[in-house]
């Protein structure tokens, strides 16, 4: 281990936490991934939005293919056209942006245009201002997992074997499983749904019942990320941070050659006290909630 | 390319790291989108994707120990644990925001008690839906199909290695295969599943077999190219 490894070992964690949580974001100001069923399904039972509505795909296909157009844009003008790194990665992030907008604009307009039987209506204004918020959050995404990428294959002792397009490919799945399943939460389990009984999931036949008015007049999806910005889009962050630092953190303080066991040894200490800490915040919150009032059943909580 | 004893045995490597993906894929607790809205147990996301996530996660780290080793061993293990790691940062961040932003205890609508703790499940699933966050059982059963994902996608790895010595051929391969397997058991499962406790968890004979079928066709095609190398 030398200091120059560990400091960028912690550069990564700290470019993967910005990631995760632009990632999250992005996802929920531009309503994408599993909470966005309840907006395609809110005009279907008559309440219809002003949410910008765009499932491009899961969340983890789209930020892969966001992070492999920069990371395979600023890989050529590295190797071709010897540009510093740092200039490649914001133009090959800045292209991934324009795919964004691209595949952003023509699914709300395609999803809100098969929508018309519903009233749905298409808001040019939402297309104009929140398009570029959706764009800026995915360039910011994709910067950072392009940096990781290249701080992997050219920086960090050893060097990772996998080109740099192949690994922003895997780290962009990766990001994109973790929003969907940590900061995803925060925006379909919770903001969408602000006037239900608080404490509990939502209750199916409530389905497609989201808010629709916001603080000051009607909501749109700037609200939700507002919103999302304080708890959801953090914690995806941390998520992919700590997955981004403990593997790497490992590897680079005990030598994969030599101290191979060592370095799996720490890996599955860290699984065990994440086993353990999650046993934890079940039985605290268990004593603190408590079992829902309306339990009819004859099993003892 | 010759085809010998050793490439049997990669074709056999290969077929395992994909049995070892697919069955994994069972291990893991996926509520699909239900579960984002907390109204179903489990990760709210879907199976491939968050399957895929951890495997390949492990694949990055199984990747990183071939590169400087060619001792299977730490290799396998390399890439089991980086799957779990990333397995079990999402989940525990996800529970987090079950917890303490939606603030819904964790419960199981699949089982009345929960088979490791004890704890029971019923009382605590909330009216309307079939149980919200991740129980310590589907956070165990999630490591353990992380870690079978993560030495599943280093096994795939390793003998593609062996064949074709060219780091990102095998990388893009070993996904390919990898995600035929996970897409094959995720359709077995309908989507969601809640662990091995499940009773759709008993439906693995039916994956085994097609992904079984699956890797036995992949593997022959993927010995034989041995990317110019």
């Amino acid at each position: 281990m030398d200091a120059l490894s560990m400091g960028l070992v912690a550069a990564m964690g700290a470019l993967a936490t910005v990631a995760g949580a632009s990632e999250d974001i992005e996802s929920d100001v531009g309503s994408q991934s599993n909470p966005n069923s309840q907006v395609q399904l809110a005009a279907q039972v008559g309440n219809p939005h002003r949410i910008y509505n765009k499932a491009i795909s899961g969340e983890p296909p789209a930020n892969a293919l966001w992070a492999t157009t920069a990371a395979v844009v600023a890989y050529t003008l590295i190797t071709k056209f010897a540009m510093p790194a740092l200039f490649a990665i914001a133009i090959g992030a800045s292209v991934a942006a324009l795919f964004n907008g691209v595949f952003s604009t023509s699914a709300y307009f395609g999803r809100n245009a098969s929508q018309r039987r519903f009233n749905q209506w298409i808001y040019l204004d939402i297309v104009r201002y929140t398009t570029t918020s959706i764009m800026a959050h995915a360039w910011i995404t994709a910067f950072c997992i392009t940096c990781i990428a290249y701080i992997q294959t050219q920086l960090l002792t050893p060097h990772h074997p996998f080109p740099m397009p192949v690994i922003a490919l895997i780290w962009g799945l990766t990001v994109g499983a973790i929003g969907s399943s940590v900061g995803d939460i925060h925006y379909g389990g919770e903001r969408e749904f602000q006037w239900r009984l608080f404490g509990q999931g939502l209750n199916t036949m409530l389905s497609g019942q989201i808010v629709r008015k916001a603080e000051a007049g009607l909501r749109n999806s700037i609200d939700n990320a507002w919103f999302c910005t304080k708890l959801g889009g953090p914690l995806t962050g941390l998520g992919f941070g700590l997955t981004v630092f403990l593997d790497n953190w490992r590897t680079t303080v005990f030598d994969p050659v030599t101290q191979a066991g060592l370095a799996i040894g720490m890996g599955l200490l860290f699984v065990i006290l994440m086993n353990l800490y999650n046993f934890y915040v079940e039985t605290s919150i268990r004593k603190k909630y408590g079992p829902y009032p309306g339990y009819k059943g004859d099993i003892a909580a | 390319m010759n085809f010998d004893a050793l490439t049997i045995v990669y074709i056999l490597e290969i077929i395992v790291g994909g049995l070892l993906v697919g069955i994994g894929v069972h291990f893991v607790p996926v509520g699909g989108a239900p579960a984002a809205m907390a109204q179903a147990t489990g990760i709210g996301t879907g199976t491939v994707q968050l399957a895929a996530g951890s495997g390949l996660t492990g694949l990055l780290a199984a990747g990183l120990m071939m590169s400087v080793t060619d001792n299977i061993w730490p290799i396998l293990a390399s890439g089991a644990v980086g799957a779990m790691i990333m397995m079990d940062a999402t989940m525990m961040t996800g529970g987090w925001i079950y917890a303490y932003a939606v603030g819904a205890p964790f419960a199981s609508a699949k089982v009345n008690y929960d088979p490791i703790t004890g704890y029971s499940q019923p009382p605590y699933v909330a009216p309307g839906t079939v149980g919200q966050g991740i129980p310590t059982v589907c956070f165990v059963s999630g490591t353990i199909g992380a870690f079978m994902g993560g030495l599943g996608g280093a096994m795939i790895y390793y003998p593609l290695m062996m064949t074709n010595h060219n780091p990102s051929l095998s990388a893009l391969f070993a996904i390919g295969i990898f995600l035929v397997n996970a897409v094959l058991a995720s359709w077995n499962i309908q989507g969601t599943i809640e662990g091995f406790h499940d009773p759709k968890f008993k439906r693995w004979p039916k994956a085994f077999r097609s992904c079984l079928v699956a890797t036995l066709i992949l593997a022959l095609v993927a010995v034989t190219i041995t990317g110019g190398a």
